[in-house]
């Protein structure tokens, strides 16, 4: 056990946390004359938390990946909620028919998605033939609202999986015996079946949140200038203006901000009469 | 209650309180339940006992409502509840694994019934009070579920059952996840709640020592039927059938055998190791016959009972206050167990040695053979 333990500490050290912290490492350099100098400083943290377009870019951005945390909250809930009312044989297709996009190229679904949301897209085409609009809207692309929608598609598997997992954790004989108890459907529902599954709609959310504030693709591809995002900025750093450093220093204050919102969604997700 | 306060009517007063007509459940082509009849009393402890298989648990999930049935109507004090949704219908269960809601405490658990129906706050924490101090678990009302041991949570789950103050309580084996010691004092403990609040009980088991010690009334299931009802001294003592003989420890069974005199209260049986007397009457249609005796009606030689054969020791196995005797008997190939009050001063007999033992013709019964 204990020799298993040591391999796996050592692969997980040697393939994860040396070449995260070799890059994180980073952050505590600065750049003079386009080159790296190696001395520690804090001087970067400092640029991005006193400059506003780094503030505000960070805010907007955090609640942006809020936003698609609430929406994909209510639409991942009612998702998993149907699949887990179908039948056994349905519900099993449903779930993989729903993980089949997570095997996808993310690149590819939010092409998918700028194709959805264009001007002759599937969107316009929808409201067009329903009358709701006169002539095709071109306010559903490159924008921050581009990025809301596409992010809530793109993740929403990571919001329906453990929702329905923990919906298909509720044991049958517990359903039977809120009804037993003389509870409805709306009861048993509200009493029983919502408190029951809400850590896994926080385990949702969190992916949700963390994968959505530190995207890059979606809003790279769909945001136009409104969708530049704390990702973008991100890779504006290593790609554009080839400053290792203060990127380094903006992913460390992202992954802060992630670690922070997974601890809380661990403290929240398991109550205490799980313990 | 109507009935008792109108007095005069002694039909009204043998109304049963769950009154079950030709009920039956099929799985496509499988019968469940064949249709059957059951007539449970107001107050009294009715256990239905049978294997795995039997359709045991699947009349008491008709009952409750949880297995539509496919057929026969289920009228509780009067009324057609067949087609009552679950969360209408006046009884409540106690379920096998519990079913406590992990998310709640044992007083959110216990008071769930009432908070359903929104009873004010006095009158609930009133009952929720009175309920767990009938099981015992004053102190405990805050814990959660998973910070119960298994005879708490049982009794959480009988406590929740009882707060609505239900006519009818079924249970689906409650006991079956305890261990031995434990399950022994909650059979006391559910069959002592059961006498001093006059709940009719509902009570389903595979173990025929548990039906036996808690049970007014036994029902014994087989395949699907009532293979026999009645109260345990019935069950134990005048068995219809081989498979309620054997259930209820009647383990030598001695068959073909065939009717031969029939008066006075007393049947003589003609078998292949010999002719015997039963006490009462021959069962009806009496052919496909089998003698059942009960290991411990077994004596040796003293005493003169009526019924003697001659056997050959095979083994003797001493388990204590007991001791275990089997034997065989010489020509036909039939082998017999004898249990009896082991004898400090007398040494056991020897295998192969022969011996003369009898049983009297009241502790042995006429049971049909198999059905079918």
């Amino acid at each position: 056990m204990l020799a298993e333990d040591c391999v796996l500490w050592g692969f997980a050290a040697l393939f994860i946390l040396v070449p995260l912290a070799s890059f994180l490492v980073y952050g505590f350099f600065f750049v003079v004359d386009n080159s790296v100098v190696y001395r520690p400083t804090l001087a970067n943290f400092v640029e991005i938390l006193s400059n506003d377009s780094y503030r505000t870019t960070f805010f907007k951005t955090l609640r942006m990946a809020l936003e698609v945390s609430a929406i994909n909250l209510v639409l991942g809930y009612a998702t998993a909620y149907f699949i887990w009312l179908r039948p056994p044989a349905w519900r099993n297709f449903l779930v993989i028919a729903l993980a089949v996009p997570l095997l996808m190229s993310y690149i590819i679904k939010i092409y998918a998605m700028r194709g959805v949301l264009g001007t002759n897209g599937l969107l316009n085409s929808v409201l067009l033939a329903l009358g709701i609009v006169d002539e095709p809207v071109s306010a559903l692309l490159f924008n921050l609202t581009a990025v809301r929608i596409t992010l809530s598609v793109v993740l929403l598997p990571f919001m329906v999986l453990p929702i329905y997992i923990s919906l298909e954790r509720i044991p049958n004989s517990v359903l039977n015996a809120a009804a037993d108890l003389g509870a409805g459907e709306l009861q048993t529902f509200a009493r029983v079946v919502l408190p029951l599954s809400l850590p896994g709609g926080i385990v949702g959310a969190m992916f949700t949140f963390v994968l959505a504030s530190g995207d890059f693709l979606a809003p790279e591809l769909v945001g136009g200038i409104e969708g530049f995002t704390y990702g973008r900025l991100i890779f504006s750093q290593f790609g554009l203006a080839f400053n290792w450093p203060l990127g380094a220093a903006l992913s460390i204050l992202l992954m802060i901000v992630a670690l922070a919102v997974i601890y809380i969604a661990r403290r929240l997700g398991n109550p205490r009469w799980q313990r | 209650m109507a009935n008792h306060e109108t007095g005069g009517l002694a039909a009204n007063q043998d109304l049963p309180l769950l009154r079950i007509r030709g009920l039956g459940v099929r799985f496509g082509t499988f019968n469940a339940i064949n249709p059957l009849d059951l007539d449970v009393r107001d107050g009294e402890f009715l256990t239905i006992l049978g294997p795995s298989g039997s359709g045991k648990t699947t009349l008491l999930r008709a009952i409750a409502g949880f297995q539509a049935p496919s057929e026969g109507g289920i009228e509780f004090d009067g009324r057609d509840i067949a087609d009552m949704p679950i969360n209408r219908r006046p009884f409540n269960t106690v379920f096998q694994d519990y079913a406590l809601f992990p998310h709640m405490t044992v007083r959110e658990n216990v008071s769930f019934g009432l908070r359903v129906r929104g009873t004010g706050r006095k009158r609930l924490n009133d009952r929720v009070d009175s309920a767990l101090g009938i099981v015992g678990l004053e102190e405990l009302g805050a814990r959660y579920p998973s910070q119960l041991s298994g005879g708490q949570q049982q009794r959480t789950a009988l406590a929740r059952a009882m707060i609505c103050e239900p006519r009818l309580i079924l249970l689906d084996e409650p006991l079956a996840a305890l261990d031995a010691a434990l399950r022994r004092q909650m059979q006391n403990f559910l069959k002592s709640v059961q006498r001093q609040s006059g709940i009719t009980f509902l009570f389903v088991t595979h173990d025929q020592s548990e039906a036996t010690t808690m049970s007014d009334r036994i029902c014994v299931m087989r395949s699907g039927s009532i293979e026999q009802i009645g109260t345990p001294r019935d069950l134990y003592y005048r068995p219809k059938s081989k498979f309620v003989a054997s259930f209820f420890g009647a383990s030598n069974i001695i068959e073909p055998c065939e009717v031969i005199d029939a008066r006075n209260d007393v049947t003589s049986v003609r078998t292949a190791v010999g002719t015997f007397a039963v006490a009462g009457p021959a069962p009806e249609g009496g052919s496909g016959l089998a003698l059942a005796v009960r290991p411990e009606a077994f004596g040796i030689g003293n005493g003169k009972p009526v019924n003697q054969v001659e056997l050959t020791v095979v083994s003797v196995s001493f388990i204590g206050s007991e001791t275990i005797t089997e034997l065989r008997h010489r020509d036909a190939s039939l082998e017999f167990k004898m249990k009896t009050r082991s004898d400090p001063a007398a040494s056991p007999p020897a295998p192969g040695s022969v011996l003369t033992v009898g049983f009297d013709p009241a502790e042995c019964a006429l049971v049909s053979g198999d059905r079918g």
